[in-house]
């Protein structure tokens, strides 16, 4: 009789691969040593929370691709070097000599042989030597992303050009690299195809002309917020290849710089302008017309107004699937213009001026397939826009109707009676919808996200509705929606068991008991409870010790939480990145417990913490400054923390920003 | 597995009788296929392209229970004109029979090389392990071999603390 264990180590390998959630691929490891073995052997990508277990695993997970260290603290050059050395066992725990879960004598550093794509954002603490050996050693590694480790400089820029197979490189608020850094990239990884560059604000059109100049085969370039001018657009034309290209907020290119990109990039598939305040339709309409097969266009924030040249042209981009323009002044032609593009699925109106209710039925009467549609605060649209829209769109999956005060309950009837597909919906500041609005709303079982933000007149039992049905429910805001209390946490804790990011803030009627409820939410992850002054240590406690995967914590202004609920949260809450103590009346000793305990702690905020003193802080600054990246705190304490603990801070790549 | 040469185009008109493929079970059945059925399977179209599926094929790693079964299964997703979504239902049913039976299947859609079978049955088996705790798995496959307790305890903090 065939069972489980008949099965040959091929066909548990294809079992295993459809398992697709993490949760499921280590109950599998943690069956049986077959199933561990299979589960060392497939495994290709692995997100690495302590440093202590680095080495260990990548000795025992020989066909790795992809490494991310993102998220685990004390990357430094000295962890580095203890990575790629090759003497001395790699695990930290001794093993029992029949212990199969690790055969000895296999190589140690296969791992670097095996790396494609390596993910070091945020690793403040890394230095260029350090990334350089680690380039190096990795010598088939083909993306790095480096995005966010905001001290890096041309030192660092150097340690990447190393890599000559690199393919992507991701450098987003890298502060410190110039045009000397990126053209050294460019000469030593002549086949990039994928460059982000946002934010790194010392970048001009001399290194984007040589980026353009030497790595030819760029499919991907992302320019946002840099200074640069019409220029590198000349340079960027001149790309074969491209296909991606982002500018946002780079305010000194001008329609004169469009007219080169119109001319050029032949494969160009997705613009992304939003945020330019020196182009218009005239820029927009070259770049139109050069490019036929453009499917998605963003200019939003960057016109003021739509000419009826640039909207006929959309009618010729066959294959345009997306267009945003945001904060444009759209008049009916203007909408009668896009109606003719059937092939839209996304478009972007938000705080578009001009925005009707007749407008938007001509709209819809025409792109029957939108899918994603954002009418962010367009105050004049009624129920009657919402009908149409709900009618002819039957495939709408996400409707952002934030400040859209005339919607009423018969909205949502409408939406839950035509857009069963609707996962996505923002209803924030929407002050004419009700319960009975939520129960219509219902329907829609495939909701994902729901924002209720500034609702006043919501309240349990509507959210009671929405939670006794649509089970997929990951992610609610109910930012000051005074009408929730613990009942509605009660029927969350039931209903919604996948939710994953929940905000509370100002909802000052939760008391210990709807915590109690949280603590039932086993996903939770990412929780905001601002200024709820009903809940003490108790409630806290309830939530630390069952939420057990809360990440981001926001509890400013909990001034009733005693220091019994910050012991339990340094005790439970292990996986604790993110957290916001300011205004929490937590004592010395709770803080040092906290900043101590949480090993995984990376980010806080700690302004106006009455009962903590100055050495309160040294001590709980102290037991952390080997992992902390970023760290909020009363400008005050700037001189009276003493230097040594602001040099440490400093020299580990801590942020510290002074309140 | 090899290449498999690309099927030959039988495109049967409605006068023409239909070429049948004998099977043997391991333990002594016949069954009668349809060739476009066959086809579903590689190690099979590899037998009819090399023109071996002459005299009823043995299969010694399939026992007849389980290749009428096969046969069932081939033949419907050969059908014309069926709609994917009674043929999903149709799948559903299908696979909708005990542990030791879905076991079989796999090993039979593996030997016989049919990709459809094979991702159907694969499936299944992952949506019965999904959401369960790993004592759950074991008493629910009756798998017998474990950790020590020493490895076990590796694993699980490993599982806890060390990576996601």
């Amino acid at each position: 009789m065939a069972s489980l264990e008949s099965l040959t180590e091929d066909l548990l390998v294809r079992i295993y691969k459809g398992l697709a959630s993490d949760g499921d691929r280590k109950s599998w490891r943690l069956v049986c040593r077959d199933f561990h073995r299979i589960d060392a052997l497939t495994r290709s990508s692995l997100r690495v929370l302590r440093v202590e277990f680095l080495r260990s695993l990548l000795a025992n997970y020989p066909r790795l691709d992809t490494l991310d260290l993102s998220v685990c603290p004390r990357i430094d050059d000295g962890a580095v070097a203890v990575l790629l050395t090759s003497r001395g066992s790699p695990w930290a725990f001794p093993r029992a000599a029949s212990s199969s879960l690790s055969p000895p004598g296999r190589d140690p550093l296969a791992w670097t042989r095996g790396l494609r794509k390596l993910v070091l954002s945020r690793s403040t603490g890394l230095g260029h030597h350090g990334l350089e050996q680690v380039i190096r050693a990795c010598a088939y590694l083909e993306s790095v992303d480096v995005s966010h480790c905001c001290g890096f400089g041309d030192r660092e820029a150097a340690a990447l050009s190393c890599g000559a197979r690199l393919r992507e490189v991701k450098m987003d608020k890298c502060l410190g690299v110039t045009d000397v850094g990126l053209a050294k990239i460019a000469v030593g990884c002549g086949r990039l195809e994928k460059v982000s560059l946002k934010w790194c604000m010392e970048i001009g059109d001399l290194g984007v002309d040589l980026l353009c100049n030497k790595c030819v085969d760029l499919k991907f370039l992302d320019l946002s917020y840099l200074k640069v001018t019409n220029d590198s657009l000349r340079s960027i034309g001149s790309l074969p290849k491209l296909e991606v290209l982002a500018l946002v907020g780079c305010s000194l290119i001008d329609d004169t710089g469009l007219q080169f990109l119109g001319g050029g990039c032949p494969l160009l598939r997705v613009i992304d302008m939003s945020r330019c305040n020196g182009i218009s339709s005239c820029g927009l309409i070259s770049v139109a017309k050069g490019h036929e097969d453009l499917v998605q266009l963003n200019a939003s924030y960057s016109l003021t107004e739509c000419s009826s040249i640039l909207l006929r042209c959309f009618k010729d981009l066959k294959n345009l699937n997306a267009i945003k323009i945001d904060g444009a002044r759209v008049s009916d032609s203007a909408f009668k213009a896009l109606s003719n593009c059937t092939s839209l699925v996304e478009i972007g109106l938000g705080k578009c001026i001009g925005a009707t209710n007749l407008g938007l039925m001509r709209l819809v009467s025409g792109c029957v397939n939108l899918r994603v549609l954002d009418l962010t605060c367009c105050h004049s649209i009624t129920d009657a826009a919402i009908f149409a829209i709900s009618d002819s769109c039957r495939n709408l999956t996400c409707l952002k109707l934030e400040s859209c005060n005339m919607i009423t309950e018969k909205s949502l009837y409408y939406l839950g009676s035509f857009c069963l597909l609707l996962e996505e919906l923002d209803l924030t500041d929407c002050g004419g919808i009700n319960d009975t609005g939520l129960e219509y709303l219902s329907n829609c079982l495939e909701l994902s996200c729901l924002k209720l933000a500034l609702c006043p007149t919501i309240s349990d039992k509507g959210l009671g509705h929405i939670a006794s049905k649509c089970r997929k429910i990951c992610e609610i805001d109910l930012y000051r929606c005074n009408g929730i209390g613990d009942d509605a946490l009660a029927a969350l804790s039931s209903g919604c068991k996948k939710l994953r990011r929940l905000n509370l803030s100002y909802c000052s009627d939760v008391t210990d008991r709807g915590m109690e409820y949280l603590g039932q939410l086993e996903e939770l992850w990412d929780l905001e409870m601002r200024s709820l002054f009903n809940v003490t240590g108790v409630g806290l406690m309830a939530l630390a010790a069952g939420c057990k995967r809360l990440a981001d914590l926001d509890m400013k202004y909990c001034e009733n939480v005693d220091d019994s609920g910050f012991w339990a949260l340094a005790y439970y809450a292990r996986n604790l990145r993110q957290i916001n103590l300011s205004h929490c009346n937590i004592s010395n000793m709770g803080l040092c417990m906290v900043m101590s305990n949480l090993t995984r702690l990376q980010e806080a905020k700690l302004v106006h913490l009455n009962k903590v003193t100055v050495e309160g802080f040294e001590l709980a600054l102290r037991t952390c400054w080997v992992r902390i990246k970023k760290v909020k705190l009363l400008a005050a304490l700037r001189f009276k923390l003493s230097s040594d603990v602001r040099e440490t801070l400093h020299s580990r790549g801590c942020k510290i920003r002074w309140d | 597995m090899s290449s498999s040469p690309p099927p030959s185009s039988a495109a049967a008109s409605p006068s023409c009788p239909k070429k049948m493929i004998a099977l043997r079970s391991s333990d002594g059945e016949t069954f009668e296929i349809e060739e476009a059925a066959a086809l579903q399977s590689k190690t099979l179209e590899n037998m009819i392209d090399e023109d071996c599926a002459g005299t009823p094929i043995p299969l010694p790693n399939v026992t007849g229970k389980i290749l009428a079964k096969v046969v069932e299964f081939c033949s419907k997703h050969a059908e014309p004109g069926v709609d994917d979504e009674s043929l999903r239902a149709w799948d559903a049913e299908f696979v909708n029979v005990e542990q030791a039976t879905v076991f079989d299947y796999i090993l039979a859609a593996n030997f016989l090389e049919i990709p459809t079978l094979l991702n159907l049955t694969c499936n299944v088996v992952a949506d019965m392990i999904r959401g369960k705790t790993p004592d759950e798995i074991r008493k629910f496959f009756n798998i017998k071999s474990i950790f020590s307790p020493e490895e076990e305890e590796e694993v699980r903090r490993e599982n806890h603390w060390a990576f996601e």
